[in-house]
Parts: C-alpha cells; sequence; structure tokens
C-alpha cells in the first residue's frame, strides 16, 4: 500500500499493523507497532514496557477522550476513514493535533485522492493510499486549490489574516 | 455587492479546473460511482429523471446584472431556454449535459459565480433577508456577516462530509423574511445591553421528515466571535451527528437527542477551546470594514423624495396601483420603493425564469436600480432599490414580460418545488396542482379578499417547497402509485415561526383546488377584523377547518 508521508511516496514503512481483534498476548515485545485504541487503553501500562515504539489507531465510531490526555506515549496515531462519506477522522485528527501531537498522523481506510487535500489541511502527515486506488497523478491532488479562506491544522490564519 | 478579489477568483478557477478532471476522470472510468457521487454533489450536479440538474449558487441571495445575463446565458446556450430559482435562493438548470457541465462552470467563473456546496453533506448556500439594506427595522445589514460566512464555509477543510447537509440563514433584526428558525443554523443580529452589536444563535431548525423549530443556544454572541463560534457547532455536530440512518442525520436530530442544553454545553466546551488554540479566528476590525464596504456603496438621490409623477400615475392607471400596492414595499430611503418581480405567472412554474425575462430583469436592474437584483426564497425577483418617479416606466416593461402580475404574498405566490415532473425523489406532481389552484382562484380580487396567504407546496416529504412552515401547506404523497395530496394549516416561516397542524386524510389530485376553497371559505366565515387567515387559525384551531373539508356531501 503506497505511503505518502508529506506529500511524498516513501518506500519504508516500519510500522506492523495489529487488527481490531488483536489480543495483549499478540503484541510483539518489539518493533513499530499501531494497536487497536481499546487494547491500549486496557493495557497502557505493559504496552509502555515494549522497546519498540507504539501507535494506536481508531476510527469516528470511538470516543478518543482519554486518549487525547496521553498521546505523549505514541508516535503514531492513525485514524482510519471506514467509507468514503464519513468525516469524522477529519475532525478527529483536528483534535489530535489540538492536543499537542506532534507525532505521525496517519489517514487509513478509504484514503483516496480526492480527500488527501483536506486531510492534509486537518493535520494529517501521513496518508496510506489503498493500491488499486494509487497513481503518479495522485501527488497532483495537494494544492489544486491552493486559496485557503479557513484556518486549518497546517496554519493558524484565516484568509483575513493571511496578509 | 461583493465583488472578487484576485484570491477569490483564483479559488473558484481552480475549483473548475478540479471538477473539469475528476469528471474526466469519472468519465474515463478510473473515478467510482460511489465517490463521484459525492464530488459532483458538491458541485450541484443531481442526475435526475430527464438529465442531470445543476444547482449554481447566488450567495445570500444577491446577484449583479451582468451575473443574471449569464444566467440567461447559459439557458439559452446549454439549456432549455429557462432556469428555476429555487428557496435556497439558488438557481437550477434542469437540462445540461454532464459532459458540459465543466464548460458551463468555467461560464459562471467568468462572473464570479459557481455551483460549490449547492448539494451534498456540506455546508450549503448561506440565505438572508431580501430586503437586508434596504429595511428601516434591520439593526445591520446582514450580507456582510453572510459573506464572511460564504468564505469560511466554502471548501471548509473539515466540513466537507457532514453527516447530512447544512443550512445557515442571518436576519438582520427582529424581522424574519429568511426562514431563520427552520435552519440548521439560525443567525439573528441583535443588540446586547452595552449596544453592542453580536448575535442570537438557534440551532436544530429544520423541516424535511421531522420538521422542529430551531432552539437557541445563545443569546448573545459577539460577532467577532462568529467564526469560531460556528467551527464549535460543526465540529461537534461532525463528531456527534449520526450517520447511521440519514433520516435522523441532520443536527436537528442531534439536539433533540441531547436536549438544546446539553448541546449547548459541549458547544460551549469546544468553543473555549477552539479561540485557545486559535485566537487567529476572531475576525478583525479591518475584515468588517473591508467586506462591509462592499455592501453601502449606493448612493441615493435625496432628490427622489420630491418626485410627484408617481401620484399622478397612481391615479390615472389602475392596474398600476394594484401593482404598487402588492408588489412595491416601502424603502428606508425616502422617495424609494422595493420591487419584488413575480415570477408567480397565472400558468406557469413557481420561481422559472426564461431567458429573455433574465435579460429583462438585468436590464431593468442596470437602468433603475444600481444594477442588482436579489432572489427570495419565495422564488421570485427583488429590485431593491427603484425611485418613486421610476416606477411606473418599470412596471410596463415587467407587465410586458408577464413579471407584475399583482399577486406578492396572496394565495398565487405560492412557493412550489419542481415536484415528480423533474425531481428524481419526488413522491407525486406539484406543478399542475399548482395549476389547478390558480385556475380555480385566478380572479384576483377574490385573493385580495383573502389578504396575505402563505400557500407551500412539496411533492415529497424532503420539504424543498417548505409545506410544514405555510399557512397552508400541501405535501405530494403516494398512495399505490397515485398522487394524492396531505393539508396543513398554521405554519409560519417568520419571526412567530410554526409548523403546520395536518387537517385529515389526504385528497385526491383532483380535489385540492376545491379542498382549499372549503379552507377559505371558513375562514372567511370566521375571520374577526383584520385577521389574516393565519391569524384566524391559531385562533379557533384546526377543528373547524376540518369539518368544513370533511363534512359529508348532502
Amino acid at each position: 500500500m503506497p505511503l505518502l508521508i508529506n506529500r511524498e511516496v516513501v518506500a519504508q514503512d516500519s510500522w506492523q499493523f495489529l487488527d481490531a481483534e488483536a489480543t495483549l498476548e499478540q503484541v510483539p515485545q518489539d518493533g513499530d507497532v499501531v494497536v487497536p485504541l481499546a487494547l491500549y487503553l486496557e493495557h497502557r501500562s505493559s504496552l509502555a514496557g515494549r522497546s519498540g515504539r507504539l501507535g494506536v489507531q481508531f476510527n469516528g465510531d470511538d470516543n478518543i477522550e482519554v486518549l487525547l490526555t496521553s498521546l505523549s506515549d505514541l508516535a503514531l496515531v492513525a485514524i482510519e476513514f471506514p467509507v468514503f462519506r464519513d468525516g469524522r477522522g477529519f475532525s478527529q485528527a483536528r483534535l489530535v493535533r489540538r492536543a499537542g501531537f506532534t507525532g505521525q498522523l496517519r489517514a487509513v481506510g478509504d484514503v483516496t485522492r480526492d480527500r488527501l487535500d483536506h486531510m492534509q489541511r486537518c493535520g494529517f502527515d501521513a496518508l496510506a493510499v489503498p493500491d488499486d486506488r494509487f497513481k503518479p497523478e495522485v501527488l497532483n491532488a495537494f494544492g489544486e486549490v491552493s486559496v485557503h479562506y479557513q484556518a486549518g491544522a497546517d496554519d493558524p490564519r484565516p484568509i483575513y489574516r493571511q496578509g | 455587492m461583493y465583488q472578487y478579489t484576485e484570491v477569490d477568483q483564483r479559488l473558484v478557477d481552480a475549483r473548475v479546473a478540479q471538477f473539469r478532471d475528476q469528471t474526466r476522470r469519472f468519465l474515463a472510468g478510473e473515478l467510482p460511482d460511489e465517490e463521484f457521487l459525492p464530488l459532483r454533489l458538491m458541485n450541484g450536479l443531481y442526475i435526475q429523471r430527464q438529465a442531470p440538474m445543476l444547482r449554481v449558487a447566488i450567495p445570500y441571495g444577491l446577484l449583479s446584472s451582468a451575473q443574471m445575463r449569464k444566467l440567461g446565458h447559459i439557458a439559452r446556450t446549454y439549456d432549455k431556454n429557462y432556469a428555476h430559482f429555487t428557496t435556497r435562493t439558488n438557481v437550477q438548470f434542469n437540462w445540461p449535459k454532464l459532459e458540459e457541465v465543466p464548460d458551463i462552470l468555467a461560464e459562471l467563473a467568468e462572473v464570479q459565480m459557481h455551483a460549490i456546496q449547492t448539494s451534498g453533506n456540506c455546508i450549503r448556500n448561506t440565505t438572508t433577508d431580501h430586503f437586508a439594506g434596504v429595511n428601516a427595522n434591520e439593526i445591520e445589514d446582514p450580507r456582510p456577516y453572510c459573506e464572511l460566512i460564504r468564505q469560511w464555509s466554502t471548501l471548509h477543510p473539515e466540513f466537507a462530509y457532514l453527516p447530512r447537509k447544512f443550512k445557515i440563514a442571518v436576519t438582520g433584526g427582529p424581522e424574519d423574511r429568511a426562514a431563520s428558525q427552520v435552519h440548521d443554523i439560525g443567525l439573528h443580529l441583535v443588540k446586547n445591553d452595552a449596544g453592542e452589536v453580536g448575535f442570537e444563535v438557534l440551532v436544530g431548525g429544520g423541516l424535511g421528515r421531522t420538521p422542529i423549530i430551531g432552539k437557541s443556544i445563545r443569546s448573545f454572541l459577539p460577532k467577532a466571535d462568529l467564526l469560531s463560534y460556528l467551527d464549535a457547532i460543526l465540529r461537534v455536530y461532525n463528531l456527534n451527528g449520526r450517520r447511521d440512518n440519514k433520516y435522523k442525520a441532520r443536527i436537528k436530530i442531534l439536539v433533540q437527542a441531547l436536549g438544546a442544553e446539553e448541546f449547548a454545553r459541549l458547544v460551549e466546551a469546544e468553543w473555549e477551546q477552539v479561540k485557545a488554540e486559535q485566537p487567529e479566528l476572531e475576525i478583525t476590525a479591518e475584515e468588517f470594514t473591508r467586506v462591509e464596504n462592499f455592501f453601502n456603496t449606493f448612493e441615493y438621490d435625496a432628490a427622489a423624495a420630491e418626485d410627484v409623477s408617481l401620484n399622478a400615475q397612481l391615479e390615472a392607471d389602475t392596474d398600476f396601483r394594484v401593482w404598487y400596492e402588492k408588489n412595491t414595499v416601502v424603502h428606508k430611503v425616502n422617495g424609494y420603493r422595493a420591487v419584488v418581480v413575480s415570477l408567480k405567472p397565472m400558468l406557469a412554474p413557481a420561481g422559472d425564469a426564461t431567458d429573455l425575462q433574465m435579460d429583462v430583469v438585468a436590464d431593468l436592474a442596470d437602468q433603475y436600480s444600481g444594477g442588482e437584483i436579489r432572489v427570495t426564497h419565495t422564488q421570485n425577483l427583488v429590485l431593491a432599490d427603484v425611485k418613486n418617479a421610476d416606477l411606473y416606466a418599470l412596471w410596463k416593461v415587467l407587465a410586458e414580460h408577464n413579471m407584475a402580475r399583482p399577486n406578492i404574498n396572496m394565495l398565487s405566490d405560492m412557493i412550489v418545488c419542481p415536484g415528480g415532473d423533474f425531481c428524481a425523489l419526488a413522491n407525486a406532481k406539484t406543478l399542475g396542482i399548482a395549476d389547478q389552484i390558480n385556475q380555480k382562484f385566478e380572479d384576483l380580487d377574490y385573493q385580495y379578499e383573502l389578504g396575505e396567504i402563505r400557500l407551500n407546496m412539496s411533492g415529497c416529504i424532503n420539504a424543498c417547497g417548505h409545506h410544514h412552515v405555510g399557512h397552508i401547506g400541501i405535501l405530494g404523497v403516494d398512495k399505490g402509485g397515485e398522487d394524492w395530496y396531505q393539508i396543513t394549516i398554521g405554519g409560519s416561516d417568520k419571526e412567530d415561526a410554526s409548523l403546520g397542524k395536518v387537517l385529515g386524510r389526504a385528497v385526491g389530485a383532483d380535489e385540492v383546488a376545491g379542498t382549499l376553497e372549503k379552507l377559505l371559505l371558513t375562514y372567511v366565515e370566521s375571520r374577526e377584523e383584520g385577521e389574516l387567515f393565519i391569524d384566524t387559525v391559531r385562533r379557533i384551531g384546526v377543528a373547524p377547518f376540518k369539518e368544513k373539508v370533511y363534512a359529508p356531501a348532502h
């Protein structure tokens, strides 16, 4: 699956994503691993003892209030977009960035060309585009509309302060 | 009116290029149907019964003459010589070709127009009072705020995939001509005790399947905080609105489920964080001034009040006098009137205008009204700044082109959605029923005798025709493949907003006008001195009307 980081395709991805049903026993002791939110919230202290880096994945159905207070343990946050029409991940990304998270914020799931620019503006720096939807032209999606009336996670200035 | 800066133009031009590429990818099979669908909807393009339908945005209902001419040109060149003005004060073309839509959008961009967010689950065109800026009772002209909202909502990266569509209306003062209480957000300009201008904020109003009057969640919002507060409301909605059932996805359902108080608490808590994170959202005094300066440019002629020709013309020409009384409105400047151009002729779809009529209105606007035209949510047009001395000449031209039927706010000034003849969502036809009503009540003197009545008709439960808030509402329903019509009475979309109550069982397609006649007769028999239809319904209730309508025939 092509991974874009800061608008460029990267060849290497050190992160291993565990599936939604994964248990604590299945979490490898080392290496970079992304666990489901529920697993993380339940086993936060055990997971902190691993040697590799830790990430968490959730989607719009998940309540992330508690997570927002403990983001400093994490090197990656992955937000899943279950379907094209589901826009909750945009707001969740804003909340994660507002909470001070400076690690990788990755969009996964239905991550396709026509939403990439909005995703980046909401704070995602990593975008995992499904294989069947990736073409090199996808990179043209960034900045198709260069005018931004609103503040975003990328720029706190609305149009009237961009001067 | 607002003029695009180079930046605004760049955005619209870029959006045209972006949509052209999306259409190309769709036609080439690179973009799946289910993804092109929301993308084309966010650009106003529906696939309808006969052909695609393109809905073009008219921000807060304000058009220049050049823009109106462009709409006429598009109707002539790409469509069947007419267009339809809607209750969202937008305009629809019913017969464009999908592959020509990018060209139409490019033509629109030449006159600072577009179809951005006229459909889809995003923030739609903001609407306001069609007498904004010329009405003496407003606190301030609401249009500068509408323009700020237009910019804020346009291609908002966080709120392009909301649970459902989202509509905002703004009023300039205590009078409500924008149906603001049945919007997702209603903003009312108010003054606080310190004399500062801000907004009362209502949320969760709406029509459709579950009609609800909006609830006030804040009595005074400083105007500089308008956009940060809107961000907070939209974020709470985007995160918490239901996505499992499209009929329960509007913000009104969320507000109802949580209760207005709890919803307000969530918004206020979010707002505090929004402001703390991005104090830059506060609108600057310079920006207010910059935008306001686009809207108070009209130079009134002090000598206009000295005109004596109008009185003589009113004396001499009864038809003119009747039109003057019904279709023109008092203006804040002495010597001027605001003119309502009736798009409710005897037998033609409400809100439709031909290419020629659009050209004529554009010319009249240039000649008599500062080159600007407004669209009303009741599907008429307004020339807002006409000198008394020019009214007679203006009326003559309007009459010649079938736009001077003196019926504004009368029974035949109906809001009517396009219905089953055009719309793929409709359950029943509406246009033939409107004709039937027009034929039954053709006599305008009878309509004047009845006084102001708002009659609203929708061809389905989605309520584009605002039937719930008509004094009389008509809703088309499908029963076993036949069109039937359910009638409500007692609705209002004004400052005294209320939802109509169902009269009784639906009536057949050939019985609608006859049923109205019985309702109106009941009103005439029961009314007290000076009472409008709505007043009588409120005083005596639905029962007497129901009895009359469903009484067994003798």
